[in-house]
């Protein structure tokens, strides 16, 4: 496998994305979750600016400065606005409590580094560490939109989730050709706007966020 | 050529759509064109993939056997649907529920959707498929909170957040799937999915069974398969009725389609026992589970949401039992595909005439909408896969298979079939006959609500008696394929 970036560099980006996932977790203030996006996001994004100076490609630095400002400057400007504008000073609870999220999180990520996700290190046997540590920020990401009882937390759960994902993939050497690339951020960047339009309306409809007081469907 | 016309019409349909200022017809004129041209392409196609195996536009669409019958199934059920749409909307917008905005907002909507549909099934990337397959989630987002009521919005929040986390798992195991074929991206083309196949060799067969595990979780997701299935009855009950019949007629299949795609990567590096066994036990649960909730259920357009999670399931376990039960599958999926838009169209004509999708409300349908009420009583007795119509060949054919081979897995599905049957009967009797309340009017709804309603009717008869040689032809090369 092609491997374009400095293993010591894809640990520490992986690293960065799996501790902004488990501070996400013990955050109570949705405010400040977001700002822990921002940090993970920033993380992926010099990750992309790192593959596209060795890429020495003008396209790749195009697409890579895209996916900074929808990741690092578009999508936070959109949560924090939504906050701004609803006065949303909410705390985002969640389903466990702390000590029983920590032990979730402590569970899934032995999980992660269980026999059953261990052969994906084949992909790439010189990153197996920061592979797992990837699998694992994608698990407690998954994890957080599952516990989390607001809709913003979970919305950033589902961005987290990408984030990790797109971790992975660096650390294995599977990025894909910029067009690609576009593509996909282009994508998220449509569901960042949705999902966003989607919570004012959840807290129109609703005068919350917490998505347990969604509970006008039946059977 | 034809394959961009049908890929680009409904774009250019939203396009035009998107610079109407007032006049309603014209958005109904583009939508209808729009989905006309495309059924017709497809049926110029069909020709094209018996003779040369599969049809191609430059190296990044091509469209195979089933390809081509996902194709021929989208735009006919779309057109059936956009028909239908003329009366349903209208009758919306008379009542004062929606206004001009809404119903603009619908056709741009409807239009991309089915562009994202006709572009997922066309491409060659398995990257792009999902980029697509993503698009027809965020498309229709809007259209199923249509409404703007709580319950809506609930349901299209639910739909987004499920689907969204399922397609990043997806995405996920796509990756995983495309690690055995990155030595190839030094070239500028995509890694497509014949890439995948030709590099099965390479494919560590571990990495290949998570693969699949994570694709048949993601994809499964979007195709409505228990435990992944909770957003399809809210969302399924909540949209309006002609979106319903797209999502539940065609939309799952197209993920359903993806599933099959990464089946036969899977298959070559680890053999088909492995997906096979996977597909089995997710089809066998969604039947099982559909059918205990239809018996119970209150809801109609919940109930044929529920129908919709058990023939899934009925696809996911002729796939899986393999051999004969294959073709049946297949085959099972199209009768599917024309049977439930039936239903939930007929039920949207119901729904129209009482103002509410509760069983018990619902009385004397027969007498208040004759026609909607006997088309309703055919498309329950095709679903419930009673003979004559095609549908019983296709669950005997699965489970002459299935007894053979898996026989007490045979056994339980026949015990959900008949559940199913009971259940579907005691909904639809209460509905369709007694007295009609005196304040509910006689007669259809319009000539728009009626005239797509019959024409599937006969299409869904026609074919459960004769099956063209054409289709016979594709479905015997998708057999082979998959």
């Amino acid at each position: 496998m092609e491997q374009l970036i400095a293993p010591q560099f894809l640990f520490i980006a992986g690293i960065v994305v799996f501790l902004t996932v488990i501070a996400m977790h013990l955050i109570k203030k949705s405010i400040s979750v977001v700002y822990f996006y921002v940090i993970q996001s920033s993380m992926i994004s010099l990750l992309l600016l790192y593959s596209s100076f060795v890429r020495h490609s003008f396209f790749v630095l195009a697409v890579t400065m895209l996916i900074t400002a929808v990741k690092i400057i578009i999508a936070p400007g959109f949560f924090l606005r939504l906050i701004k504008k609803n006065e949303l000073k909410f705390s985002a609870s969640s389903y466990l409590n702390m000590p029983m999220t920590l032990i979730a999180i402590t569970i899934i990520t032995a999980i992660a580094r269980s026999r059953f996700f261990h052969p994906l290190t084949v992909i790439n046997p010189t990153n197996e560490s920061t592979l797992l540590i990837s699998i694992a920020a994608m698990l407690i990401s998954l994890f957080m939109i599952i516990n989390r009882k607001g809709a913003l937390s979970q919305m950033i759960g589902v961005l987290s989730l990408e984030n990790s994902i797109v971790s992975f993939a660096f650390t294995a050497g599977l990025e894909q050709k910029p067009g690609l690339e576009l593509g996909i951020t282009f994508d998220i960047f449509v569901w960042i706007i949705i999902a966003t339009v989607f919570v004012s309306m959840v807290y129109k409809k609703f005068k919350t966020l917490d998505v347990t007081e969604m509970s006008r469907l039946k059977g | 050529m034809i394959l961009a016309i049908i890929i680009l019409t409904p774009l250019i349909a939203a396009t035009l759509s998107l610079l109407v200022k007032k006049r309603v017809q014209l958005l109904e004129l583009f939508t209808l064109l729009s989905v006309a041209t495309c059924f017709i392409s497809s049926i110029f196609v069909v020709n094209k993939v018996i003779s040369n195996e599969t049809y191609s536009l430059v190296p990044y669409f091509s469209v195979n056997a089933l390809g081509i019958i996902l194709l021929l199934l989208i735009s006919f059920i779309g057109l059936i649907a956009s028909i239908y749409s003329i009366g349903y909307i209208r009758e919306e917008t008379k009542k004062q529920i929606i206004g001009f905005t809404r119903v603009k907002q619908y056709y741009i909507l409807l239009n991309l959707f089915l562009m994202a549909m006709f572009f997922a099934v066309a491409t060659t990337s398995p990257i792009t498929t999902w980029i697509a397959i993503e698009a027809t989630t965020l498309s229709t987002a809007f259209l199923i909170s249509f409404y703007n009521k709580s319950s809506s919005v609930e349901a299209a929040w639910k739909y987004l957040i499920i689907n969204s986390v399922g397609l990043l798992l997806a995405f996920f195991g796509t990756l995983l799937f495309m690690s055995s074929s990155m030595s190839i991206s030094a070239s500028h083309n995509l890694i497509s999915w014949n890439d995948l196949l030709t590099n099965a060799a390479l494919f560590n067969p571990e990495v290949a069974k998570i693969a699949f595990v994570f694709i048949l979780i993601g994809y499964g997701t979007k195709m409505g398969l228990v435990p992944m299935h909770t957003w399809l009855p809210d969302t399924h009950s909540k949209a309006p009725v002609p979106i319903s019949s797209l999502l539940s007629g065609v939309l799952l299949n197209i993920s359903f389609f993806a599933i099959l795609r990464f089946k036969i990567v899977t298959d070559t590096v680890v053999g088909a026992s492995f997906s096979e066994g996977l597909l089995m036990y997710f089809g066998l649960i969604s039947i099982l589970l559909s059918s205990f909730i239809i018996y119970l259920q209150q809801n109609y357009k919940r109930l044929l949401a529920y129908s919709t999670i058990e023939h899934m399931g009925i696809i996911a376990l002729g796939v899986g039992f393999g051999g004969a039960a294959l073709f049946a599958a297949l085959l099972h999926m199209i009768y599917h595909s024309l049977a439930k838009p039936l239903l939930f169209l007929s039920s949207g004509n119901i729904f129209l005439k009482y103002s509410s999708t509760k069983i018990e409300k619902i009385r004397g349908a027969f007498l208040a909408v004759p026609i909607t009420s006997a088309i309703f009583i055919i498309g329950f007795l095709a679903i419930t896969g009673i003979p004559p119509f095609g549908m019983f060949l296709t669950e005997f054919s699965i489970l002459a298979v299935g007894i053979t081979n898996h026989p007490a897995i045979a056994v339980i599905v026949l015990f959900a079939f008949v559940l199913v049957f009971v259940g579907f009967l005691k909904h639809i009797t209460t509905m369709v006959f007694g007295d009609k309340p005196e304040e509910i009017p006689v007669g259809e709804i319009s000539v728009w609500n009626t005239l797509p309603l019959i024409v599937l009717v006969i299409v869904l008869i026609l074919l459960g008696f004769y099956l063209p040689e054409p289709l016979k032809i594709l479905l015997n090369k998708a057999t082979l394929v998959y």
